[in-house]
């Protein structure tokens, strides 16, 4: 069957020497109806082939936060993007030399606010480390294992945003639905729902219930199937595919050079994750796997985050089976808060309370320590030095969402501003975090 | 590490006894130090490292500080970036973790800059710490590691130490307008009145400097 070939159009009569646009006389009256007192049109060039900047945030709902990101545009493309941050900044570091190394516990639930616990363990190793303090067995399995509780809580909130930001309602939902469930159980553990300070310096501050491990039995598994089941609807959804393979694709080189954090470098194929890389608490003694993606894009980040949430029921069961009876705090009253009963019935006790709150756990002058865990987002460190008295000479942090913005930042450039939403909900990034 | 002659335990005085389960004898506090650190990480700990740095580099590399087995080599303040280069090239240290800035309110080498250096396979961690005079530069590591543009601006705001080199030394957090540098040791707490605009605290009026307006009675309009 034969086709036939269309004629070349001839350009309109005074605009055969001009670039061509559609629709030209069309887009001029668009222009003209724009113009008020308080907008003009640049007249000079056509307003779709000029570049232009775009102001995004720091109040917008798909940054996540206060991000602030400044773009320049031609056309639908970023030619480059700046980030501007600092609407969040309280200066903890700086305040945490006035506090006790147990007084800046709280302070630390609101950096990352989406995975409390992981930060509070971080604190707690960084000061254990630099003073030297052990810690006994019960207490690391406990902080294992609701290190993990948070992990999946941050993944959940992550997922249920990052498909809410590109499009659809329903998966925000379900994941709140089992968000809630961790919630109740923190309550159970700690007394507190979101900002739950549980750690102490030399353990943690009560033992888990046996409701509470019956509460975490029943949530693992329940959960373990509806993950399955997002996969299905997600995996299978050419929507959410689309909007994701191939955006913001990062090589393993550069991902390395622009230093991302956590799963998003590891979707990128660097296997750096501090549970085996620096194991910690208990998770050399743990069966689970690393997973690993090559391919980079924000569909690679989104995979290997619900894998993450596998591995963590993996290791919420494993937890469970081997939480060892014994005490929750190390007995040592230079290094950690004695135990209600000996400081409601004993002198001693109570001394040793009033010192602990007063100046708490002194590690010894010019120490200086730095300990990371792999938090929900990255690498979360502390850098500690020490003058001799209770309270930090200097704390450092090392922040997952900070690193993961600046990556950002690179990776923006060039990409089409509808998928910018995509990419940033891909990083993860937390505004409580990356301002310090 | 602990060098305290206060833990130091006496030599000749018998323990204390009868308050054992409540009192920790100093004694013991004296042994624990002696203890290995239970945090204590097999990465931090690179002598093979550290003495190619020596030979490479010589009296350009300092001394060797060593707590909870976590080393820490201090380098020449010009030679930070050819350090930094080295060792990415010739020892896999190719992920810059953090660069950070410590405020030792001294005369002179009054900062300290360090660099939190892994190589992923096989799993290394080193700490290069350079010291620096207030209103000296320190080269940028930025040629070598391109994500030490942002920790290095994070440097230049809180600290003031300015790095030599850097494509773009804006503050990071504070906004351009602020003349100080928070996490100086003499900046206080609290903040300074008046160096940042605030919003009134009356319903309408202007932007007031001042955070404590109302007690000092001065607001701007009435």
């Amino acid at each position: 069957m034969e086709t036939a070939t269309a004629p070349a159009l001839a350009r309109p009569a005074g605009l055969e020497n001009e670039v061509f646009t559609f629709w030209p006389k069309h887009n001029r009256a668009l222009y003209d109806r724009l113009e008020t007192k308080h907008a003009y049109v640049e007249r000079d060039a056509d307003p779709l082939e000029a570049s232009m900047t775009l102001n995004i945030g720091p109040q917008h709902p798909a940054t996540h936060g206060v991000l602030r990101v400044v773009a320049k545009l031609d056309g639908e493309t970023i030619e480059s993007a700046l980030l501007d941050l600092g609407y969040l900044h309280r200066g903890i570091e700086k305040l945490a030399e006035v506090k006790t190394f147990q007084e800046f516990m709280p302070y630390t639930d609101r950096m990352d606010y989406l995975s409390p616990y992981s930060n509070n363990v971080a604190w707690c190793l960084a000061v254990e480390k630099l003073a030297n303090v052990e810690v006994p067995e019960r207490a690391q399995w406990i902080r294992t294992m609701l290190c993990e509780l948070a992990r999946v809580s941050s993944h959940l909130l992550w997922m249920g945003t990052m498909v809410m930001d590109a499009g659809a309602m329903s998966a925000f939902l379900w994941t709140f639905k089992w968000r809630e469930e961790i919630y109740t159980i923190f309550d159970h553990v700690a007394g507190a729902r979101f900002t739950v300070s549980h750690c102490r310096i030399g353990g943690v501050t009560t033992d888990l219930s046996p409701d509470a491990i019956g509460m975490i039995r029943t949530f693992v598994e329940n959960f373990a199937p509806d993950i399955e089941e997002w996969d299905k609807l997600l995996a299978g959804n050419r929507i959410w595919v689309e909007r994701n393979a191939g955006v913001g694709t990062v090589t393993k080189e550069e991902a390395m050079a622009i230093g991302l954090a956590g799963p998003s470098l590891r979707a990128s194929g660097v296997p750096y994750d501090l549970r085996r890389f620096e194991p910690y608490l208990k998770y050399e003694d743990l069966d689970f796997t690393i997973p690993l993606r090559t391919e980079g894009d924000c569909l690679a980040r989104y995979l290997i985050r619900l894998d993450e949430m596998r591995e963590s029921v993996k290791i919420l069961r494993q937890c469970l089976d081997r939480l060892p009876e014994g005490p929750v705090r190390v007995d040592n009253a230079k290094h950690a808060y004695p135990s209600k009963d000996e400081v409601y019935y004993s002198m001693e006790g109570m001394i040793h309370d009033f010192m602990m709150t007063d100046v708490g756990v002194a590690p010894p002058k010019g120490a200086e320590a730095y300990h990371a865990i792999e938090a929900p987002k990255g690498e979360l460190g502390f850098f500690l030095a020490s003058d001799g008295t209770g309270s930090p000479y200097r704390v450092e942090m090392t922040s997952p969402s900070f690193a993961n913005l600046q990556a950002l930042e690179y990776m923006l450039e060039g990409v089409m501003v509808a998928d910018t939403v995509v990419m940033i909900g891909s990083v993860d990034p937390v505004m409580g975090e990356a301002d310090k | 590490m602990n060098d305290d002659s206060q833990n130091a335990a006496p030599p000749d005085k018998p323990e204390p006894t009868g308050l054992k389960y409540h009192f920790t004898p100093r004694r013991a506090r004296a042994q624990e130090a002696k203890k290995a650190n239970p945090h204590a990480k097999a990465t931090t700990h690179n002598p093979a490292v550290v003495d190619a740095l020596r030979a490479e580099f010589g009296e350009r590399i300092g001394e060797v500080v060593t707590y909870a087995n976590e080393q820490t080599v201090f380098v020449q303040r010009r030679a930070i970036a050819d350090v930094c280069g080295y060792l990415k090239d010739a020892h896999g240290f190719n992920f810059l973790v953090m660069i950070g800035c410590i405020d030792r309110f001294t005369e002179t080498e009054r900062f300290e800059v360090f660099y939190n250096l892994v190589a992923i396979d096989p799993p290394k961690r080193l700490r290069l710490k350079v010291r620096v005079d207030d209103g000296e530069t320190v080269p940028t590591v930025t040629g070598v590691y391109p994500n030490a543009n942002w920790h290095e601006r994070e440097g230049w705001d809180f600290m003031g130490v300015r790095f030599d080199g850097h494509p773009d030394l804006r503050r990071m957090f504070m906004p351009e307008d602020f003349e100080y540098h928070p996490h100086r040791k003499e900046f206080p707490t609290l903040g300074i009145p008046g160096s940042l605009p605030l919003p009134n605290q009356e319903t309408d009026g202007e932007l007031t400097l001042d955070p404590f307006a109302r007690a000092h009675g001065s607001l701007p309009s009435d």
